[in-house]
Formats: structure tokens, C-alpha cells, sequence
């Protein structure tokens, strides 16, 4: 069912979080992961969710809501990404952001994409569209990444498997009608 | 806990406790662990530069997504600097690695040092960090690359000199934003100057502390280096050092010569 202009803004505006959450993820792993090239690709992608969230909060502004909206997704959901946050081993790391946080975070643009106006939200869908291309490239380094190691790390695909069950195991991530969307017409 | 938050202890100073290194890399706690050479482009010491280098822009890339994790609610527009920061940084390291492994070299294959980690977060205000990290740090590394990129260029190796004429174009955007940022920073709240002016006293006392004695301990050599290096003044000015700021910095290191009649003391 498509979805109204102020639901719109706050679907963003939790994709936002979303952004916001993975580059802050990326960010606390970076010190503390050992394997120098794993600690690069890290580096390297903050940068793309830095990006994806600044695009974000800008359209939230364009659909009458405060710049830079940001929205929380519903607590099952928050859940998942901090125990995913929690991992501490290298190869889990790597399993948690691109075998599960990234196709989950592409699933949820696509949920998007599906209930907005390809022509009445086209910048919006711009933006998701960018995201979603990102995502790729970013899978496709850890992929090159993975490979310069030669089989370094070992990887354990029930663990990712059982996160990505609990993943989408959460269906609605966005709190709607929190009254506070509307902005009054200027940036916050 | 938030990796800023460890502590180790190098000659009775505290200082942050290193960021996480593979095994293949030995940590040095000062400078005399480090490895030098008397002919300082022989093949060893040029592999020894890059090494050294490599681990200071991975160094820069923890410093930056640290500043991430531990100031959340910094302005939306300085947090998009940082993280540009940390993808610069990052593509710094796979250059300067992409150069080693073409001459020959590994990682680990030398000593590595992570004072500016250790000491950059000691800091409890972003002001400050920026302070030690960007305004200190990179500008002097920007000074540094300002004559590198020469000496690479006269032994010609044009491949390295070009890897540090595009690091060097980068730094001077991470020390514009932090000059930018912190004036912006200080005049909304004038107590901030106070806890910049301690870090970068932190910073002079950590160096007196670890290098006690010496002939020509870490910071002497570094100074000694860094002014037959030169001050990269039209650098500088692109990274939005005043006149006054470039000039006292001329003065310190002993080229008040080159200064302008007027602002001669």
C-alpha cells in the first residue's frame, strides 16, 4: 500500500538511523579490529553511510519534516542491530555488516521503492536508488578484500544465517504517528 | 568500552593504550625502538619511510573514526567531515601499502609507532583532538610531505612522490576543516580555548617526558628534521592558517628571516 507524504518522511528518516547506526558500527570497529585490510574496507565505508545519511536528511527536509530527521525503529528491531553491534571477532564483523546488515538495509530500500510514486517521489527514490548501488559496490570490495587475504579468516554461515533469521524476523521497523514529524517550515 | 577509554603507561606518562595491530607488526612504545638508517633513501630506509607513514595515515583513519564513536552529538556537518576523513585516510593506507609491496616490502616488516593515537585521545573534547590530531599532527606531516615529495622526486622515484602529492592535497582539507571548526567551536563557548590550550601543553609535556636526556631525542630530531624540511607556508594558508598563526610557526622554527619586515620581533 503506498504510503502517505508524512509516513514517507519518517520511513527516511528511520532509514536514516539505520545510516546513522551502520557508519557508528563501522567507526567503534575500526580501532579494534586487528587485520589492516578489514580495518581500511571499515574506513573506507563509514564514508558511504555518512553520505547515505546526509542524503536522507535532506529529503526529510523537502517532505516537510525536519532536517536531518532521524527516527528510531522499533525496539525488536534496534535490538538486532546492537547485538550485531556486539560482535567482536573479525570474520563475524565482516559477516554481520555484508551477509546481513546490507542485504537487510537494501531489503528494507526496496520496501520503500515499492510503496512510493516513481514520479511524485522521484528524488527520494534517487537517493534509496543510490543507496542500494553502494551497497553493491560495497559487498563487491569486502568480496576483493576477502580474497587479497587468501583464506585468512574463516567464516562461520550458520552464525550470519541465524542473524539474518532474527533480522527479518522484525516486519515493521518504523515508529509512525509520533506526532513530531511535521516541521514547522524550518531546519532544526 | 570505547577503545579511547584504555590507558597504558610509557616512562611513567599515561597514555592511551594502542589501538588493535595484527602480530606481524611490532608496537614500539618511543622512538629509540624504532628502526633508522645512516643513509636515509638507501632501499631499506625507503621501505622503512613507507612502512612507517602507512601506519601513521592508519593511525589518522582510527584517530578520525574514533572522534565518530565519542562525540555522537557533534554538528551533523563536522561528523560528515570526520568520516570523509576516515575514507581519505583509508585510501592513504592502501596507497602507501600498494607502494611498500612494489618495493618489496611487507607489513610488519618494521617497528611501528601509534603516539599520535595515544596521545590525540587523551582529549575529552573534540575541540582538542582536532587541536593535537589535524592542527598539529597533519599540519606538520603536511609541512613534512611539503620536502618528501622533492627528496623522493630527486632519487627518481616519481611513483612515490606522486602517492605524497596526493596525500598531501588530502591533509590539507582534514586541517582546513579542523581550523574551521574549532574558531567556530571556541567562540560559541570561550572554555573550550582553555581545553586546547591544555592538550597541546599535554602534548609538549608528553614529548619532554619521552625523550628525557637524549641528544637528539624523538621531538628534537623531528624538529631538527622538520625545519631543514621547511614550513609549508602556501600549504598552510590553504588550510586556513592566518598570517599571524604561519608566522609565529616561522618564528619557532628559527626562520623569522623569511618573515615580512613588519612582523619581525
Amino acid at each position: 500500500m503506498a504510503m502517505i507524504l508524512r509516513e514517507k518522511a519518517e520511513y527516511l528518516a528511520t532509514l536514516r538511523w539505520l545510516e546513522v547506526f551502520l557508519m557508528e558500527t563501522l567507526a567503534a570497529w575500526v580501532p579494534t579490529t586487528p587485520e589492516m585490510e578489514i580495518k581500511v574496507l571499515f574506513g573506507r565505508h563509514i564514508w558511504d553511510a555518512a553520505q547515505h545519511a546526509d542524503a536522507l536528511g535532506k529529503r526529510t527536509f523537502e517532505l516537510r519534516a525536519p532536517l536531518h530527521y532521524t527516527l528510531m525503529p522499533l525496539d525488536p528491531y534496534v535490538r538486532v542491530m546492537r547485538e550485531l553491534a556486539a560482535v567482536e571477532d573479525t570474520s563475524g564483523r565482516i559477516q554481520a555488516i555484508y551477509d546481513v546488515i546490507l542485504p537487510a538495509f537494501g531489503e528494507r530500500c526496496q520496501h520503500y521503492l515499492q510503496n512510493s510514486d516513481g514520479l511524485l517521489d522521484e528524488p527520494s527514490l534517487r537517493v534509496v536508488e543510490r543507496m542500494l548501488n553502494d551497497y553493491a559496490r560495497m559487498k563487491r570490495e569486502r568480496k576483493e578484500v576477502c580474497e587479497e587475504l587468501k583464506g585468512a579468516l574463516a567464516f562461520d554461515s550458520a552464525r550470519a544465517r541465524k542473524w539474518s533469521r532474527l533480522e527479518s524476523a522484525v516486519s515493521k521497523i518504523v515508529v509512525h504517528g509520533s506526532g513530531s514529524t511535521l516541521a514547522p517550515g524550518v531546519a532544526v | 568500552m570505547s577503545a579511547s577509554s584504555k590507558r597504558k603507561n610509557v616512562g611513567g606518562v599515561t597514555l592511551c593504550a594502542d589501538p588493535a595491530r595484527e602480530p606481524c607488526f611490532r608496537v614500539a612504545q618511543d622512538d629509540g625502538e624504532m628502526e633508522t638508517f645512516q643513509d636515509t633513501m638507501s632501499e631499506a630506509a625507503r621501505r622503512e619511510r613507507l612502512h612507517r607513514h602507512m601506519n601513521n595515515e592508519m593511525g589518522a583513519m582510527e584517530i578520525a573514526a574514533q572522534c565518530l564513536v565519542d562525540f555522537p552529538e557533534a554538528p551533523w556537518d563536522l561528523r560528515m567531515q570526520l568520516a570523509r576523513q576516515t575514507f581519505d585516510e583509508s585510501r592513504h593506507v592502501r596507497a602507501l601499502y600498494r607502494r611498500l609491496r612494489q618495493l618489496g616490502g611487507h607489513k610488519g616488516e618494521f617497528p611501528i609507532g601509534n603516539f599520535e593515537w595515544a596521545v590525540t585521545n587523551m582529549c575529552d573534547t573534540l575541540a582538542a583532538r582536532l587541536a593535537i590530531q589535524n592542527r598539529t599532527f597533519e599540519a606538520g606531516q603536511m609541512d613534512l610531505l611539503g620536502g618528501l615529495r622533492k627528496i623522493w622526486r630527486s632519487v627518481g622515484d616519481e611513483t612515490t612522490a606522486d602517492v605524497l602529492e596526493h596525500i598531501l592535497a588530502d591533509e590539507i582539507n582534514h586541517v582546513r576543516f579542523a581550523n574551521q571548526w574549532i574558531r567556530k567551536m571556541v567562540q560559541e563557548e570561550r572554555r573550550l580555548l582553555l581545553k586546547v590550550a591544555g592538550a597541546i601543553r599535554f602534548l609538549a609535556d608528553t614529548n619532554a617526558a619521552l625523550s628525557p636526556g637524549r641528544e637528539a631525542g624523538p621531538v628534537e630530531a623531528s624538529l631538527e628534521k622538520h625545519t631543514r624540511l621547511g614550513i609549508n607556508v602556501e600549504d598552510r594558508r590553504h588550510a586556513d592558517f592566518s598570517d599571524d598563526e604561519i608566522n609565529e610557526i616561522l618564528r619557532q622554527a628559527g626562520m623569522s628571516s623569511l618573515l615580512p619586515t613588519g612582523s619581525q620581533p
